[in-house]
């Protein structure tokens, strides 16, 4: 500790005295350490990275509230973790609950399923026929490629294309982004 | 933006921090506050008339020299607690110092004194209005420590605002006793402490919010 002291506080005195050098260093050091520090305190949704920019900025433009006869690592410390609650604050008045109708929570018990089941036989149905069975095959019922290559008496390859250009156009038709994995 | 990008334009162009730059700015956001509150002592409360003859009084420097002091050692407190990681240390203790020499003084004061004349030490002829002024040309100096303490670095905000708050009154009290012709210990003791608290607790309450820095 007192020789991470010693050294962080000798980068910043040279920072201080407008060395660029010696403050390239101590801020490459900081962010290692910032890095580590945050990653391991930050909620999801908080970017831990985010963070330790934000804290070198602070670091950077508040650097004249550093006191020579004070400890360095205090100093830092006391900026990273100010800069850990404010950040978890903000987080908490971000978080929002969206708005539903009062129906979201009364929906009956599987009907949600129901309706997507409904959803996907009317769009697997402008497919041909071969197509619609290697989609479900693949895609729904969970066949390996290979499987389903030998369950259709196809190579793995035509498979392969077959789903894509599938999946491809239901994206075509329904206008959204399809996961082809 | 990535850090390593952040970080060599941080380092590029660096430029030498004065020392003392953290220091200045809160002299002179107390010093302006103060140029503003005398002002308002001047033009708005009056000096008292007999001003010239008060400073040959030995009560007058009481009350100046435990105004000074009190402030002195509460924006010592302030510009501690504007640094990132700076303990109070003794200073915690040394600011309450000024209050209980006053204190002391004033029920000394009391003690020797006849029952009679208590409520001429204690209430003075204008204990109505002195916390009230001293809070009124208080605010100037609040918003001068507010100022300079938002551009340093405070991470105890409250503690902060607290300091700041109890060093623009008691620099609002030292002002203010140029205008006040009280001379009674315990008058002193009780309303002009009761003066800097009231800016102590509003430097608190506004500390909270409008001392957070991004």
């Amino acid at each position: 500790m007192d020789e991470i002291e010693l050294r962080l506080r000798g980068l910043m005195l040279a920072a201080l005295a407008g060395e660029a050098g010696p403050y390239r260093q101590l801020l490459d050091e900081l962010s290692a350490r910032l890095r580590a520090y945050y990653s391991r305190r930050v909620p999801p949704g908080l970017d831990a990275e985010d963070l330790v920019q934000e804290t070198l900025i602070a670091v950077h433009t508040r650097r004249a509230t550093y006191d020579p006869g004070q400890p360095f690592t205090a100093w830092a410390y006391a900026i990273a973790r100010y800069k850990l609650i404010d950040g978890l604050r903000r987080a908490r008045l971000h978080l929002k609950a969206p708005l539903d109708d009062a129906d979201e929570l009364f929906v009956p018990p599987g009907a949600e399923a129901a309706m997507a089941g409904r959803d996907l036989e009317r769009m697997l149905g402008r497919l041909s026929p071969r197509t619609q069975a290697l989609i479900r095959d693949v895609k729904i019922a969970g066949l390996s490629t290979r499987e389903a290559a030998e369950k259709h008496a196809m190579s793995e390859s035509a498979v392969k294309v077959a789903v894509h250009r599938g999946l491809k156009a239901l994206g075509a038709e329904y206008g959204g982004a399809v996961d082809e994995d | 933006m990535k850090t390593d990008d952040l970080i060599q334009g941080l380092s590029r162009d660096l430029k030498p921090t004065p020392r003392g730059a953290a220091a200045g700015r809160l002299a002179l956001g107390l010093g302006a506050g103060a140029l503003v509150s005398t002002a308002l002592m001047v033009f708005w409360l009056r000096p008292r008339p007999d001003l010239t003859d008060a400073l040959g009084t030995p009560m007058f420097w009481v009350k100046f020299f435990y105004a000074a002091l009190a402030g002195l050692l509460l924006s010592l407190a302030a510009g501690r607690l504007s640094r990132p990681g700076v303990r109070l240390g003794g200073l915690a203790v040394a600011v309450g110092l000024p209050f209980a020499l006053m204190g002391t003084m004033g029920a000394m004061r009391l003690a020797l004194a006849a029952r009679e004349s208590w409520h001429e030490l204690l209430m003075g002829h204008s204990a109505d209005v002195c916390p009230w002024n001293i809070l009124a040309i208080g605010l100037p100096l609040l918003a001068g420590a507010i100022w300079a303490i938002r551009g340093l670095a405070p991470t105890r905000l409250i503690a902060a605002g607290l300091a700041a708050g109890g060093a623009a009154g008691a620099l609002s009290a030292l002002i203010y006793g140029f205008h006040c012709p009280e001379t009674a210990a315990p008058f002193v003791a009780i309303w002009y402490t009761l003066g800097i608290a009231l800016v102590a607790a509003l430097g608190g309450v506004l500390g909270a919010r409008l001392l957070r820095w991004r």
